[in-house]
């Protein structure tokens, strides 16, 4: 018994959290186990624990149909006290349980499952595993649980050593959203790779075109991600850096390859990002006439310019930017466009029928443009872009051909990023007030209505922090770029031509 | 070709694009244009490259400045600059710089040529799209749209079978457009093709007995859309509204590199939309959409040298509207038949 009750510890410690219904189900799976676990038992136990078993192990042998009886009793009280009254409430909120728990055809298919796996040696220690697996994917949405990556890095604790201390500040600025948005992060991680390889030395016996990628360039990268999964643009940019280190010649003498690395990174930035996003201002800058209402969503640094730009060519319009929590990106490209002087209207993103009737036409940022023309943009886009092609307003994205992508997707769920759960609460709640009384007296933190702070204890209650939504082709009529105006389906004509012809 | 050589402003490239439209009825406007720069090429004596792309650009400038809808022309102007700096810019024919020069100018009747049979081309894709037993709706003078559907009443008394009826919206106003679909009647009823002509407001009441519409264009732009005839539009919106396919006839140097969001982002101003009281035509400047600086240019230009004929300007016949790509079934071009989204693709490919 001594010997199973600290693998019964640990899920005892969350089980507070879970629900009803988990309850019940875990408590069946339990009994199950236990059953399993008395069946053997015998075998198992014969070798390591001699002290509390051999009495339980002899009566096992002896008398089966007794052990089924006793022994789970026994070890429902040693072992999990406290567990056993939350078993007991969770069945009197079902009355008779014991019977529909049987009839039940989804415990009866879950039991089915169980019932071969018992007579595995193995059975004792998948035991307290499965309480542990509900309990963490609780709080995880089902649907989207290929997405939830480990929790972002905001500690050195464990990086590698080879990763570089430019490359590590950014993944902390990365993951803390001081660096935010597609292009933003793809020009510091070039700039910050730019610094690594300033200081990389190629080890004696190999090349820096065979070396640098895998051995060096790898961990930066790996580092990068578990910050913050990388943005297609990013994703973009390693892919040509790594072909362009390929394509080094090895008889190149280090620093001149070096150099010219850095070198080609600098015109990269400049030709593909910082000219780029001039040359499609200028060009956006033309969809906004004398009279407009340009309608924005969040913040996008290439619309903010646009926007700016035809301020300074002395156009007069009205700009209307929408905006959602929980990063309210919007409201600091309010602030810009305001103390340029322009007209500013600041909408929530529960007023965009309000905010399109006014529109004469939409400006969207991208995040990525996708091969079948979708649009992949900060949540909510996807609503605004709906609402305005209701209206027959055009909506227009601006993106640089670094963005576009060779992935296609149908939907918002294959494709995306989860954020942390918690930013989505709301900041104005004075978090150092609750945790104080929580210590203090139990019983009056329980006592307390909960509110969402605590949304990890309230059952059946699960917090998505999504980052993007797919809009569909249909809804964006135009997508600037350097290369000028296309339809969104021609995206994968000028992602051959810009990120794989070069 | 042949005339006295002189300083360009001695040279009227718009003279010019009128008389050649003048001169050959079956002529398009891209290609007049195009002819008109090359014989404004022949009659300069540019020596660089860059001289010759710079009076190409100041020619192209002054026809655009002067004729009122230079959206098709434009697409003929566009494609002859694309052309010329790519092939003078090119380091290894730098040095063959006159004879680039001279090639061109010596060949200007050939690209002319190609044009047209371009339209015989289109004609022989296009005809496989009218069966039997069709009812097919047009508007229009378009030639291409004519010799299309001349070429499948040919084809039809060949072999016997294949009886279709047209349509033909025709406007009711008499003006030059009304001579060529007349022509383009005539020629069917001669070929022993039913045709019967509606008014525009008669589209929706017989668009149930249409099986296709095939339309021409003045000009494909970008993302698939036409600008074409006032009235293409409404009936683009009712082909699809009915279900029906909506074709557009359209040789591919029609290909312009323009971008329209809406009706008003044409870049030429018509005067569609006349606010009238009994004191006079209201102009709220403040709403007004007031382009870009060339664009206000074009305007004064209108204004001062086509003052007398400002209404004809503003009249329905003349004005164009914007198809937008989604009311398209397909495009006929000499290349094959696109999809408007693979318009974007061949301009990107001329272009880059």
């Amino acid at each position: 018994m001594s010997e199973t009750t600290p693998d019964h510890d640990p899920p005892r410690v969350n089980e507070q959290k879970l629900t009803p219904a988990e309850l019940k189900k875990r408590a069946k799976a339990e009994k199950q186990a236990r059953r399993a676990a008395q069946k053997d038992q015998k075998p198992e136990e014969e070798g390591p624990p001699p002290a509390a078993e051999p009495a339980n192990g002899i009566n096992g042998e002896s008398k089966t149909p007794q052990k089924n009886s006793s022994a789970p009793q026994q070890q429902q009280q040693q072992q999990q006290k406290p567990k056993a009254e939350k078993q007991q409430k969770a069945q009197q909120q079902k009355p008779g349980k014991q019977g529909a728990q049987e009839a039940e055809p989804h415990h009866k298919r879950t039991g089915s499952q169980q019932m071969p796996l018992r007579r595995r040696p193995s059975q004792s220690g998948a035991q307290p595993k499965a309480p542990v697996k509900t309990k963490k994917d609780n709080k995880q949405v089902e649907l989207f649980s290929h997405l939830y990556t480990q929790p972002r890095r905001h500690t050195i604790e464990g990086v590698s050593k080879d990763v570089h201390p430019a490359v590590l500040a950014l993944g902390f600025q990365i993951s803390s959203y001081e660096i935010c948005g597609s292009s933003a992060r793809c020009v510091a991680m070039l700039l910050a790779f730019k610094e690594a390889i300033q200081e990389y030395t190629t080890p004696v016996g190999t090349s820096l075109a065979r070396h640098l990628t895998s051995h060096y360039l790898s961990p930066q990268i790996d580092f990068l991600k578990s910050c913050r999964p990388i943005s297609e643009s990013m994703g973009n940019a390693i892919r040509w850096l790594k072909k362009l280190i390929v394509e080094i010649d090895p008889s190149t003498p280090e620093q001149e390859a070096k150099d010219e690395l850095c070198e080609r990174i600098d015109t990269f930035i400049r030709e593909r990002i910082t000219v780029t996003d001039q040359a499609i201002a200028a060009s956006a800058c033309q969809q906004i006439k004398n009279g407009s209402v340009v309608l924005t969503y969040a913040k996008s640094s290439i619309v903010e310019k646009t926007i700016l730009e035809a301020h300074a060519k002395g156009t007069q319009f009205r700009v209307i930017v929408v905006d959602s929590r929980p990063l309210l990106e919007g409201k600091r490209q309010a602030t810009t466009l305001m103390h340029a002087g322009l007209e500013v209207e600041y909408v929530p993103f529960s007023g965009i029928p309000h905010a399109v009737k006014h529109a004469t036409v939409v400006l969207l940022g991208a995040h990525s443009m996708l091969s079948n023309g979708c649009l992949q943009s900060r949540i909510g886009t996807a609503a605004v872009a709906m609402h305005a092609t209701k209206r027959d307003i055009p909506v227009i994205v601006c993106c640089e051909s670094v963005k576009f992508s060779g992935k296609v997707a149908l939907d918002s769920i294959v494709l995306n990023e989860v954020a942390p759960a918690e930013e989505l609460l709301l900041p104005s709640k004075p978090t150092p007030s609750r945790p104080a009384p929580k210590d203090s007296s139990e019983d009056e933190a329980e006592a307390k209505p909960k509110t969402l702070e605590d949304w990890k204890d309230i059952p059946h209650l699960q917090l998505l922090n999504l980052m993007y939504d797919v809009t569909p082709a249909e809804y964006v009529r135009m997508v600037i770029c350097e290369y000028g105006s296309l339809p969104p389906s021609s995206v994968p004509v000028v992602h051959r031509l810009a990120n794989e012809g070069m | 070709m042949a005339r006295s050589s002189g300083t360009p402003s001695d040279f009227n490239i718009v003279q010019t694009y009128r008389r050649l439209l003048a001169e050959d009825e079956e002529l398009t406007m891209p290609v007049a244009a195009i002819e008109a720069l090359i014989e404004g090429l022949a009659n300069t004596p540019a020596s660089t490259v860059s001289e010759t792309l710079d009076l190409v650009q100041k020619l192209t400038a002054q026809l655009k400045q002067r004729i009122p809808n230079s959206i098709s022309l434009s697409a003929g102007t566009d494609l002859f600059q694309q052309y010329l700096i790519s092939n003078l810019q090119r380091p290894s024919d730098r040095g063959d710089f006159d004879q680039i020069r001279t090639h061109l100018v010596q060949n200007g009747k050939l690209f002319v040529e190609r044009a047209k049979a371009a339209r015989e081309t289109i004609a022989g894709f296009g005809r496989h799209f009218i069966r039997d037993g069709d009812v097919v709706l047009t508007n229009g003078g378009s030639r291409v749209v004519g010799s299309l559907l001349r070429s499948a009443a040919e084809s039809s008394n060949n072999r016997g079978s294949i009886r279709f009826k047209v349509i033909y919206v025709i406007s009711p106003n008499k003006t030059a457009e009304e001579d060529e679909s007349t022509a383009n009647i005539a020629a069917l009823r001669e070929r022993d093709i039913p045709v019967a002509t509606i008014p525009s407001t008669a589209v929706a009441y017989c668009i149930d007995q249409v099986t296709q519409c095939f339309v021409g264009a003045e000009g494909v732009v970008e993302n698939g859309g036409i600008v074409s005839r006032m009235g293409t539009y409404q009936i683009g919106m009712l082909a699809k509204a009915a279900g029906r396919p909506f074709y557009v006839v359209s040789e591919s140097h029609k290909f312009v590199r323009l971008y329209p969001i809406n009706q008003h982002d044409l870049g030429i101003e018509q005067d569609v939309v006349d606010f009238k009281t009994s004191k006079g035509s209201v102009k709220d400047d403040g709403a007004a959409d007031v382009r870009g600086g060339d664009d206000e240019g074009v305007a004064d230009v209108e204004g001062t040298e086509r003052s007398g004929t400002k209404g004809a300007i503003s009249a329905p016949h003349e004005a164009v509207d914007y198809t937008p790509p989604h009311l398209i079934s397909g495009i006929i071009t000499e290349s094959g038949v696109l999809l408007p989204s693979a318009v974007s693709e061949e301009l990107i490919k001329i272009w880059f």
